[in-house]
């Protein structure tokens, strides 16, 4: 049978495309574009010519045994000490030559531990913002042990805010547990046990009633029979910051 | 984080309702992952009007055959364009050319598409005009003589024996090429349907309820086109030719509408634990584009529309109004059932908790000017097409 015209023409751009395809698949494209092997050992060559940078954690412990020691027990001891204290090939080679940078900013600490609702629950993780602000991590933790989040002694790790405006106020000398008595589970678990209020017009009177016994001189005195009769003080009055100054 | 960054997250934060993952909140198949399936199931539909003609012998559809062949080419060159602007650098499409990657589901459709253009379409198209490409390679002036001459692979044997070759070779594509649209679009479906973290997707139905609202928005486009297009000739309409097709246009649409309901009403009976945020799912975000523009307007109406027409014997010119009004329709119900799926399996979160919300970009390479351009970039095409290889036989006598 006689072979059509078309099918010859068809042929040979089947030919040339068929042609084309192998030509580019294995003489164009470099091999380790192809092979997997090749293409993962190209990669390792090349990322192994480049300079290092990091000593180890083993080279660290050869002579900082007493800190290799505490932070192997510690909740960091999977962290890498060049993690913090920045890549040093060049201190473990040469200790005198070179001494590494330590990274005490908040941020550094702050990349694992500011608030996130997506990591683990008991992470300990704390507000940026409104913990401590001004003052860096390591001055009440020490990274190489770090402690559970200890109950605060005083209130002003949480409540900074209150206690700075409380600091430039008139009643900077009072202490919190003046006018708050705060049960000690409040510590662990500030949400369900709330510290009190002053519950009754008396308690502010005491200074700032006419005629109070021992009230200091300074504090502005109200009739407290006449004065806003119906609320307690500290629903006008903002007892941090209070307004009144004589 | 910029300060823009955080402003931009703000305005996303208002958007979402309930509990949603962190990595939830951009929605990543956008509106050009909404235009793929379309274009593409266009095709599949396109090509599977034209096999009437051949495999099923179905003479009625006969002035649509090469229009069908020419809208299935066009809509197919700009298929793969969504994909590749919305993969972020298109400039670097002939890497996938070169490192095929034949184990992932999603490059997968480079083999499909390959083997439907080159092995199907291109071969269909080039025996169907063969002929005519010889005939117009000899009256053409120059330099088109020139084009038809490489476009006819300076075949010159227009020998009965020939031409009886070329139909036989037609046939048998044909046949081959129903299972390849199936399998273009039906793979497009797949990739949904296969997605089983998403409950929205995840459903053996899916590749199956692709295709019939493939076959349904192909049917229709090349009405709408025909209509158009012998409008702008001044041409009469065939109109045993339209009743035909609208006729199978309607039969595709209940296939279509059963399926649809049949995938419904088994995720409400398997009532599985994604049921309620899926409820939400329809009757908050997807309200207007479900019930109202592809249940309503793109199925129910255009149903009403075509039985009427049908049963009441109005004349032609009435018929031809509801049928453009029909088809039309349809492609903007067929529209919206694509941005359901591909946007509405994006709109909850994985936790079942939460919906997000779909801001489009106007500008940008995945914004609303992009899926316009693409949307009309393959009429562009098909007006070259048409230009250059007519929609009818040529019936000159051969210069000897």
């Amino acid at each position: 049978m006689r072979i059509p015209e078309q099918v010859h023409r068809l042929a040979i751009v089947l030919a040339i495309v068929i042609g084309g395809t192998l030509l580019t698949r294995f003489v164009i494209i470099p091999r380790s574009l192809v092979s997997t092997e090749l293409h993962w050992a190209q990669t390792t060559q090349r990322e192994a010519t480049r300079p290092l940078k990091f000593a180890g954690s083993t080279a660290c412990q050869d002579c900082h045994e007493d800190v290799a020691a505490k932070k192997a027990k510690s909740f960091h001891r999977v962290l890498a000490c060049e993690g913090c204290h920045t890549p040093s090939i060049k201190h473990a080679e040469d200790p005198s030559a070179a001494k590494p940078t330590v990274l005490r900013e908040r941020k550094l600490c702050a990349t694992c531990h500011a608030y996130d609702p997506s990591r683990p629950t008991g992470f300990p993780q704390i507000n940026v913002t409104a913990h401590n602000p001004l003052k860096a991590c390591v001055t009440c933790h020490n990274p190489h042990d770090p402690v559970p989040p200890k109950v605060p002694k005083e209130c002003a790790a949480c409540h900074a805010q209150i206690e700075r405006a409380k600091a430039v106020s008139s009643h900077a000398l009072l202490t919190c547990t003046t006018c708050h008595k705060a049960p000690e589970r409040h510590k662990t678990a500030p949400r369900t046990a709330l510290p009190s209020k002053p519950d009754s017009r008396d308690f502010c009177g005491a200074c700032h009633g006419q005629g109070a016994a021992g009230a200091p001189k300074e504090a502005p005195k109200v009739d407290l029979s006449t004065h806003g009769a119906r609320n307690l003080c500290w629903e006008c009055h903002y007892p941090h910051l209070p307004e009144g100054r004589s | 984080m910029t300060a823009q960054a955080r402003e931009g997250l703000y305005e996303l934060l208002e958007q979402v309702t309930g509990f949603i993952y962190p990595n939830e909140i951009e929605i990543h198949w956008s509106i050009l992952i909404v235009v793929y399936p379309y274009v593409t199931g266009l095709v599949a539909g396109a090509f599977i009007l034209a096999s009437l003609v051949k495999v099923f012998a179905i003479k009625e559809v006969q002035p649509t055959y090469r229009l069908s062949l020419l809208t299935a080419l066009a809509f197919l060159l700009v298929a793969p364009l969504p994909l590749l602007l919305h993969l972020g650098q298109p400039q670097r499409f002939y890497e996938i050319l070169l490192t095929p990657n034949p184990s992932s589901a999603m490059a997968m459709f480079g083999f499909v598409y390959a083997w439907y253009l080159m092995g199907v379409l291109l071969l269909e198209i080039w025996f169907e005009y063969r002929r005519d490409l010889i005939v117009l390679a000899q009256t053409s002036r120059s330099p088109l003589n020139r084009v038809y001459r490489v476009l006819s692979l300076f075949s010159k044997d227009v020998s009965p024996e020939a031409l009886a070759f070329d139909r036989k070779a037609i046939q048998v594509i044909t046949i081959i090429g129903i299972p390849s649209a199936f399998l273009l679009h039906g793979y497009v479906g797949f990739i949904f349907g296969s997605v089983k973290a998403n409950p929205w997707w995840g459903s053996v139905l899916m590749p199956i309820v692709f295709l019939m609202s493939a076959i349904v928005s192909g049917i229709a486009l090349v009405i709408f086109l025909y209509m158009v297009l012998t409008a702008l000739r001044r041409e009469p309409i065939d109109m045993a030719c339209l009743d035909k097709i609208t006729s199978y246009l309607f039969y595709a649409v209940i296939v279509d509408f059963s399926l649809e309901a049949l995938d419904f009403i088994h995720r409400l009976y398997q009532s599985e634990e994604s049921v309620k945020i899926l409820g939400k799912l329809i009757t908050h975000k997807l309200f207007l584009s479900l019930f109202v523009i592809q249940i309503l307007l793109g199925m129910f109406i255009p149903l009403g529309i075509l039985v009427l027409a049908k049963a009441r014997g109005f004349n032609d010119d009435l018929r031809k109004l509801l049928y453009f009004t029909a088809v039309i329709l349809i492609q903007i119900g067929i529209f919206a059932t694509r941005w359901n799926v591909v946007i509405g399996g994006q709109l909850f979160s994985k936790s079942f908790r939460g919906l997000m919300a779909y801001k489009m970009e106007v500008m940008g390479l995945e914004g609303l000017v992009a899926a316009l351009v693409l949307l009309a970039l393959p009429f562009v095409i098909l007006a070259v097409l048409i230009r250059l290889l007519p929609t009818t036989r040529l019936e000159e006598p051969l210069t000897p």
